[in-house]
């Protein structure tokens, strides 16, 4: 007998991650909140300084004060420090499904990239939902002070580079996150594992 | 070593350290598993068994001795080999079923084909396949929640076969079922084992299933105290 290799390929990971986020949607849209909240607070703040710099005609910005700029990396920090949390409780969860897993063949690998690639897609679901609350944030709030006429001269180029711009921090911060307690989860021993009483 | 011999222990030993103290929990096993036997293995709780379980089904590593599954010294195999092994030589089946509560019963079943690298259409339709063969064709979409404890059993014993292991590992398998749901689990097995060849080797004290076996080791203390016929 010649031993071979075992694999586990990108799209069987997608598939496996987007079924444990459908079947596990309540931690799932805690995590989308908390990374999704703190990437709309960012963008509003970003977007307000760029709208208003706009209306008043390329002049000077809104003046973004440096202790907000301070609040939101402290509340992206605090949403990195929330999804840690509720992944770690994840992998507490299914510390039997994992040991099963890697009687099956899995390599710690592919533990690890299966709980990354969930990650991934809470962050990027977290990023489109929270760059959209906070463009209608700074929006609404631009338009209330400047009136709506001035809407169509708002720098298009600009909007979608900060869009990927979030979304990306987003993701990053979510993977970020989740890389200790995947790790966790990887190295799991399946002796221990199976044995595991919830 | 024999030719028809599919897993040959050699003084096979377990240690382990808790609180200072070393535990044998295997303690020179020799003992030779015979391609398509049916063995069951008996003792009390704390007799070796689950160490003797793990170390067979490639999960854990001998403190002393030797074992080798299929020609192969399970000391000398990589992580890389060691999950090829477990993908691809051995099917587990456990007391509690551990089926992947996301996914489908077809699902769970071919989840094993996928670590095989085997291409999804090909692995779907054996798994389909497979849960026709233990009556749950007509269940193929439901998730393990919504199914019975035996038919949860079934789609695990679909799920050890999906890559045509040699060896089925079976602990405690009827352990959470009813007399008669057992009775079908026992069959079953007994039957893959007869028809497929597949070696059988299961941890249990169901009165019945020690009977249908062909050979019953006798654990204590972690050392082998008798082999019956069955």
């Amino acid at each position: 007998m010649e031993p071979g290799r075992v694999t586990f390929k990108l799209g069987d990971a997608l598939r496996l991650g987007y079924e444990y986020i459908k079947r596990r949607r309540d931690r799932a849209i805690i995590n989308v909140a908390s990374v999704g909240l703190a990437i709309s607070f960012f963008s509003m703040i970003v977007l307000a300084e760029a709208f208003h710099r706009v209306q008043s005609g390329g002049g000077a910005g809104l003046g973004v004060e440096a202790y907000q700029y301070w609040m939101v990396a402290v509340a992206l920090a605090v949403s990195v420090i929330g999804i840690a949390n509720a992944m770690l409780i994840a992998v507490f969860e299914r510390y039997r499904e994992i040991g099963t897993m890697k009687c099956l063949g899995a390599l710690d690998r592919h533990i690890l990239m299966l709980f990354l690639i969930e990650s991934s897609i809470v962050g990027a679901i977290g990023g489109v939902t929270g760059f959209t609350a906070g463009a209608l944030a700074a929006l609404l709030s631009a338009a209330i002070s400047a009136g709506f006429s001035n809407i169509p001269g708002i720098p298009l180029a600009e909007v979608i580079g900060l869009f990927s711009a979030s979304t990306f921090l987003s993701i990053l911060l979510s993977v970020s996150a989740t890389l200790y307690p995947a790790w966790r989860a990887a190295r799991l021993d399946p002796v221990e594992a199976l044995r595991y009483e919830l | 070593m024999s030719f028809d011999t599919i897993i040959e222990m050699e003084d096979l030993a377990r240690n382990y350290e808790m609180g200072g103290v070393t535990i044998k929990a295997l303690d020179g096993v020799d003992l030779s598993i015979y391609r398509g036997e049916y063995m069951s293995i008996v003792g009390p709780s704390g007799s070796g068994k689950t160490t003797l379980f793990n170390l067979i089904g490639g999960l854990d590593r001998p403190t002393r001795g030797r074992i080798y599954i299929d020609g192969v010294d399970v000391a000398r195999l990589d992580a890389y080999e060691l999950a090829w092994l477990r993908c691809r030589k051995i099917g587990y089946i456990f007391q509690t079923f551990n089926l992947i509560t996301v996914l489908t019963a077809l699902e769970n079943v071919s989840l094993p084909t996928v670590f095989a690298g085997v291409p999804r259409d090909e692995g779907l339709a054996k798994a389909e396949k497979l849960l026709a063969s233990v009556g749950l064709g007509d269940r193929l979409h439901h998730r393990p929640l919504e199914l019975s404890a035996g038919q949860q059993q079934r789609v695990a014993i679909a799920r050890a076969i999906a890559n045509d292991p040699a060896i089925i590992l079976a602990d405690e398998p009827t352990g959470n079922l009813d007399l008669n749901t057992g009775t079908d689990i026992i069959d079953l097995l007994h039957g893959l084992n007869r028809t497929r060849g597949m070696t059988l080797i299961a941890a249990t004290h169901d009165l019945k299933m020690i009977r249908a076996s062909d050979r019953i080791v006798w654990l204590r203390d972690g050392r082998i105290e008798k082999i019956e016929r069955g």
